[in-house]
């Protein structure tokens, strides 16, 4: 038993309001003559949870900046509820989407709470002062993350797991539809590698994270999509999607694979890699 | 709210330091005669006229330069990330010496008004390089930026090192002086060009605040919450590159007032806040007020230059720092 697929065969319906919280088709990013993405086409329904896989120089970092317009694709079509991307205002995209970057502001001695506020900017106008709506919902977002002991602290203090919470509180304090994260679990321990996830969850919206653990990939994510070379190498429930032969052929490790029982949200089983070692490269 | 009363006693002291600046210098000024300057102004009075005259403008330009120089500082800190950005490391001032050198050298004069044209130009021609460096380079512009300043500064020198090789002693001392900076040049008559500018820029940075501190956050972060960044950076390097171009044209070279104000003050408030912005304005004018009542009362019938004081109170202020931040675990 596996959750419902989501990558699907695109059907086009009479319905004006799909399911789609993105819809991305045919998508071919060329950058200084080098293709970078190719042909990529998949939908997300909405409410769900996708992890991003591939190894190194896959493009998945490519193909999230793709989605969040920080590259205009060379070919293709993507579409956020219904409308395509390149339709937003900058403002009206960001209060669509928000995304959890790498990026950290260490020097400038900005404040927890500085950071989070910085959250409500594609809602306000220019003259538009911070009101009392604003703080509680930044004073929520912070609580949330279970930050508030820390809320005058210099972001640069901080702790990385810290940190990450504080860039997820700046998301919530951003109200979007869509959550994009490249890497939120890097150098992370593991404790805060599963914080950071169900921080995301929790949020309740659509969610779409790329990874590097598989193993996390697997057990938090409704939907895979797995890249290689810049294209969709296959996309589907992680149960369907991960075997040896896939870990074999796009990661190039040896592993076997299987299939572990989980009591969590509807799921009865989520596969499980288990790596070997001490083989020929 | 522990800002606003920052931001309440950087006025007041403002306030005071100005009447102190504007009483005492060559010749101390009763209160009683600064005040019926201020309110029934006799132009026969010698000591009135002094102030009026003298005084006044000075010490506006004084506060009007600290300032200008601290917001042009935050500016180019804030959208190179680089807090060790300020106006002189891009060329501007480089720029302005090139200007000036190339106007003694071959026309002769050493004062007044063409001065201050020169040095306009020659800053505005490094602007205008690094501004078409900056425009070129979208992808990777703050190196871009940070690499072409320091380049052009560097060229600019050696340019106004190579006609001041050529140029009699008179003009070199000249040329010092003017570099080492001033503000004996203040006078009614042009004082409202650097007010109004720096008032243009606080509005402006007051306005795009929330894009300014998006930009602290990355480029690609700042783009996901909806600022659009190779624009604000730009017209942003614009507005502080004209900022520093009036104030180095009007005043000469003053150096560390850029870089060290906006230091100071994120000890104590937040940037990221309207008033953190007022209060670096304040402070860089209360500071340049004493500054400048140091340089022209320290000694006796001689000026000091403001940007000796200021690089001589910067350098210690800089290893001091060092010296704070690296006890901090």
């Amino acid at each position: 038993m596996s959750a419902q697929p989501l990558v699907r065969v695109r059907m086009r319906t009479a319905c004006q309001h799909s399911e789609f919280a993105l819809q991305v088709s045919n998508l071919d990013l060329v950058l200084d003559n080098h293709q970078i993405l190719q042909n990529i086409s998949f939908d997300v329904t909405e409410g769900q949870f996708i992890g991003l896989l591939g190894p190194n120089g896959a493009g998945k970092s490519s193909l999230l900046r793709c989605l969040y317009r920080f590259f205009t694709p060379s070919s293709g079509q993507i579409i956020l509820f219904n409308k395509t991307i390149s339709s937003f205002s900058h403002n009206e995209y960001a209060q669509q989407v928000a995304v959890v970057l790498q990026e950290m502001p260490e020097h400038f001695n900005l404040s927890l709470y500085d950071v989070v506020a910085m959250g409500v900017t594609p809602h306000k106008s220019l003259f538009s002062p911070l009101n009392k709506a604003d703080h509680e919902l930044i004073a929520k977002s912070i609580e949330q993350v279970g930050l508030v002991h820390k809320i005058n602290e210099a972001f640069a203090h901080l702790s990385g797991g810290e940190k990450q919470r504080a860039l997820i509180a700046k998301a919530m304090a951003q109200k979007p539809k869509l959550l994009i994260m490249d890497e939120p679990t890097s150098h992370l321990d593991v404790k805060y590698q599963i914080q950071i996830m169900e921080l995301a969850k929790a949020m309740g919206i659509t969610v779409i994270a790329s990874f590097h653990d598989l193993n996390l990939a697997a057990a938090m994510s409704d939907s895979l999509l797995v890249l290689q070379h810049g294209e969709l190498y296959r996309s589907g429930a992680p149960s369907d999607v991960l075997d040896a032969q896939l870990l074999s052929d796009v990661f190039d490790v040896c592993a076997e694979v299987s299939q572990v029982s989980c009591p969590y949200r509807d799921k009865t089983h989520i596969p499980h890699i288990r790596y070997h070692f001490g083989y020929q490269l | 709210m522990k800002p606003l009363i920052s931001l309440l006693i950087l006025l007041i002291s403002c306030f005071f330091s100005a009447l102190v600046a504007i009483k005492h210098g060559a010749i101390d000024i009763n209160a009683s005669a600064v005040w019926q300057t201020l309110f029934a102004y006799d132009a026969n009075v010698f000591e009135q006229k002094i102030v009026m005259e003298l005084r006044i403008p000075r010490v506006i330009l004084a506060f009007v330069a600290g300032s200008g120089l601290a917001l042009a500082g935050i500016i180019l800190q804030t959208v190179t990330r680089n807090p060790l950005a300020d106006p002189y490391l891009f060329g501007i001032s480089s720029g302005a010496s090139f200007g000036v050198v190339l106007l003694i050298t071959f026309t002769g004069i050493t004062a007044g008004w063409a001065m201050s044209g020169a040095a306009f130009l020659g800053s505005a021609l490094a602007m205008t390089l690094l501004l078409l460096i900056a425009y070129g380079q979208r992808a990777r512009q703050v190196e871009a930026m940070l690499l072409a300043g320091v380049a052009l500064s560097f060229l600019f020198s050696a340019f106004t090192s190579l006609l001041l090789y050529w140029s009699d002693p008179q003009a070199v001392s000249a040329i010092m002086f003017w570099n080492l900076g001033s503000f004996s040049r203040a006078d009614w008559q042009w004082l409202w060009l650097p007010c109004s500018i720096v008032l243009l820029c606080m509005a402006c940075m007051l306005l795009f605040r929330r894009g300014l501190n998006a930009l602290l956050l990355g480029d690609e972060s700042a783009a996901t919450l909806g600022i659009q960044v190779a624009k604000l950076r730009l017209g942003m390097l614009l507005l502080s590159s004209l900022l520093t171009a009036v104030l180095v044209a009007m005043c000469g070279g003053i150096g560390f007032v850029g870089l060290m104000i906006p230091h100071l003050v994120r000890f104590f408030i937040s940037q990221a806040t309207s008033i953190g912005l007022l209060c670096t304005a304040l402070s860089g004018g209360l500071m340049m007020i004493w500054v400048d009542l140091f340089a022209r009362t320290i000694l006796d019938n001689q000026e000091l230059p403001i940007g000796v004081i200021t690089a001589a109170i910067g350098s210690v202020f800089f290893l001091t720092l060092l010296t704070l931040k690296q006890k901090r675990p």
